[in-house]
């Protein structure tokens, strides 16, 4: 059933494996936003291999305002929130974890600030009902190195819970783990406005934890890719360049070596075979490191040249929305 | 308008072609099916072609496509894909790896809401060679099934028209249609029918064969598995090598504060290549995920399940 009307907000949610969350969660986004201008839920089923999919589509034959996205295979929550996302017709948007972690009636509070002028409103968990150790811990350590790397001040960055603008989601496109960097991103490329606001957080009441805590080396890869989008997206060449340069020095650090080795010797052609070929070698390979970086930034410039001259165009977009 | 559209490559060790015509024929009309068969040969095999030609002109559904020039299964595959008609279509290699019964039971998957149903060679009574080769097959690419498949490397399937013209097929991955498969979300069933007696036979490719077979794999794997984080993978060898390579570097610029020259280690000359190599592919990796983050745009990595009912 297609509705006719464009709600005011959407809300979004990633769905996996939730099944006894389902119904507590539609009835509880019904409560909160009782009264308020119309709105959309968007259930994303993210390949869920219990009745999840069942129930929620039940829910969403009741109440026309529920609608359900099934995704083909288990992609992820990034893949499942962009799903969402992309299905929203709402000019707000708001995302929610599916395990009912996230309180609803808090959703007002995020579009009231959003309203101010913001592009993105993210949700800050102030009393977190979370393992200390596997939950909390990492959680604020990798937060703190994203502050530290992208310069958003964000204090929770896995929180789902977080109000957008239409045209900001228009131009993120979420891939591979973004999601998590979600804020940073927006900041980065679109040059976002974003707010804070402390929202409520409950233990979780059924099933189990999606995370685990192998997700280091991948955190630290997709922290190295936020940095360079973050920093280096107008100017792949800059990136490259300082590389070469880098490399480039320590050639020379390694040939001043060479040199000095001469000059130590009362005799200077009396040197140590080895000498002859070591430190030589070494400043060689550098050298061939930073020709290749070189030609690495050149062919970057030439791939990206085209996209991001569309990207600009987007930009001019949010700019003009919030007006 | 037929029912099935049977696709057979003849690219490599054919078996005469008018007898498997007849015989997969013969059971497809068993199980009550309309066919046609399309034939998509590359062009060495021109001569057991004719055949063929003379039922075409005899008026059996038969079309029979040459390539005109030397391709690989993936795109005779796709040749023949853009021309079949029917509503389901079966692969067959040009020769006999399972019992032709089979067909009729990966149909029946099909019908019975399998997106693809690949058969399985089981039970087994090939040769120890062929065996070992299908275990090493299968503990490499097999992997990426994640334990649903057990013989991907089996050309016997069926499936519907529309959901192989949905995968992305490339390179030479139509070996690999099941993985593509599911990694594109769709439902692959397996389906267990004996060996034909006629797959049995030894075979022992060439070694270039082995290499080409081995950096299709290391593709398809990088395909599956690192498509939308090139950094993941790239990063992975660049920290091993370039750590390796620092440590190395560390330690002997510790030895040489204590007296220890430099110039005449030639572990310094390895431990400078291990880090330059591991700067390189790390460099590499991010231009990887600079071109998925400005491309990102352009392409949506999940694919949604049509309702069932609207």
């Amino acid at each position: 059933m297609m509705q006719t009307e464009q709600p005011a907000l959407s809300i979004v949610v990633p769905m996996y494996n939730e099944e006894e969350s389902v119904g507590p969660l539609v009835d509880a986004v019904r409560d909160a936003l009782n009264g308020a201008p119309s709105w959309e839920l968007v259930l994303v089923d993210d390949g869920s291999r219990d009745s999840t999919v069942k129930i929620a589509e039940a829910l969403a034959k009741a109440d026309p305002r529920v609608v359900v996205l099934q995704l083909a295979r288990n992609y992820g929550q990034t893949q499942a929130m962009q799903a969402g996302f992309d299905r929203a017709r709402g000019r707000i948007v708001v995302s929610m974890d599916g395990d009912l972690q996230n309180d609803p009636r808090d959703i007002p509070l995020l579009v009231a600030k959003l309203e101010e002028g913001y592009d993105l409103v993210a949700g800050y968990r102030m009393r977190r009902q979370d393992k200390v150790v596997t939950r909390k811990i990492p959680s604020w350590v990798a937060n703190r190195i994203i502050i530290w790397l992208t310069g958003v001040r964000i204090r929770d960055n896995g929180c789902s819970l977080k109000a957008y603008r239409r045209e900001l989601l228009d131009q993120l496109h979420l891939y591979s783990d973004m999601h998590r960097f979600l804020p940073a991103l927006a900041a980065a490329t679109a040059n976002a406005r974003i707010a804070e606001v402390s929202v409520r957080h409950h233990a979780r009441r059924f099933g189990v934890s999606k995370y685990g805590l192998s997700r280091i080396a991948k955190l630290l890869a997709d922290l190295l890719t936020i940095k360079m989008i973050a920093t280096f997206r107008e100017n792949p060449l800059a990136m490259f360049g300082l590389g070469a340069l880098a490399s480039g020095v320590a050639a020379m650090g390694f040939l001043a070596a060479w040199l000095t080795s001469f000059v130590q010797r009362a005799d200077p052609l009396d040197v140590a075979p080895m000498n002859a070929y070591v430190f030589p070698g070494s400043a060689l390979l550098c050298i061939a490191l930073a020709v290749f970086l070189t030609m690495l930034g050149l062919i970057a410039e030439e791939a990206l040249q085209k996209v991001r001259a569309e990207d600009q165009i987007e930009q001019l977009d949010l700019r003009m929305a919030r007006t | 308008m037929s029912d099935v559209s049977v696709i057979v490559t003849v690219v490599e060790r054919p078996e005469p072609l008018e007898a498997l015509y007849r015989e997969y024929a013969a059971v497809l009309a068993s199980c009550g099916r309309s066919y046609e068969f399309v034939f998509v040969a590359h062009p060495y095999f021109h001569e057991m072609l004719e055949p063929l030609r003379a039922l075409e002109r005899a008026g059996e559904p038969v079309r029979v496509i040459e390539s005109p020039r030397s391709i690989g299964e993936t795109a005779l595959l796709r040749m023949g894909l853009a021309d079949a008609r029917g509503s389901l279509v079966v692969t067959l290699p040009a020769y006999r790896q399972v019992q032709p019964q089979a067909v009729c039971e990966l149909l029946a998957a099909v019908d019975a809401g399998a997106d693809l149903a690949v058969a399985r060679r089981w039970p087994r009574i090939d040769s120890s060679v062929n065996r070992m080769q299908a275990l090493a097959l299968h503990l490499t690419a097999g992997r990426l099934a994640n334990g649903t498949l057990h013989d991907v490397a089996c050309g016997v399937r069926a499936a519907r028209t529309e959901v192989l013209r949905d995968i992305p097929l490339y390179g030479d991955f139509a070996r690999f249609l099941p993985l593509l498969a599911i990694y594109n979300g769709f439902n692959v069933t397996e389906v267990a029918s004996p060996q034909h007696t006629s797959d049995v036979k030894r075979r022992i490719y060439g070694a270039g064969v082995y290499v080409r077979r081995a950096i299709d794999i290391l593709g398809l794997y990088f395909l599956l598995r690192f498509t939308e984080k090139p950094l993941r993978f790239f990063g992975l060898i660049g920290a091993v090598l370039a750590g390796t390579g620092g440590i190395a570097l560390a330690v002997m610029f510790v030895q040489r504060i204590f007296g220890q020259p430099l110039g005449n280690r030639p572990l310094m000359l390895l431990a400078v290549l291990l880090a330059t190599l591991g700067v390189q592919a790390i460099a590499l990796g991010l231009v990887g995920e600079m071109i998925v983050h400005f491309n990102a745009s352009r392409r949506r990595s999940y694919r949604l399940r049509e309702p069932e009912a609207k």
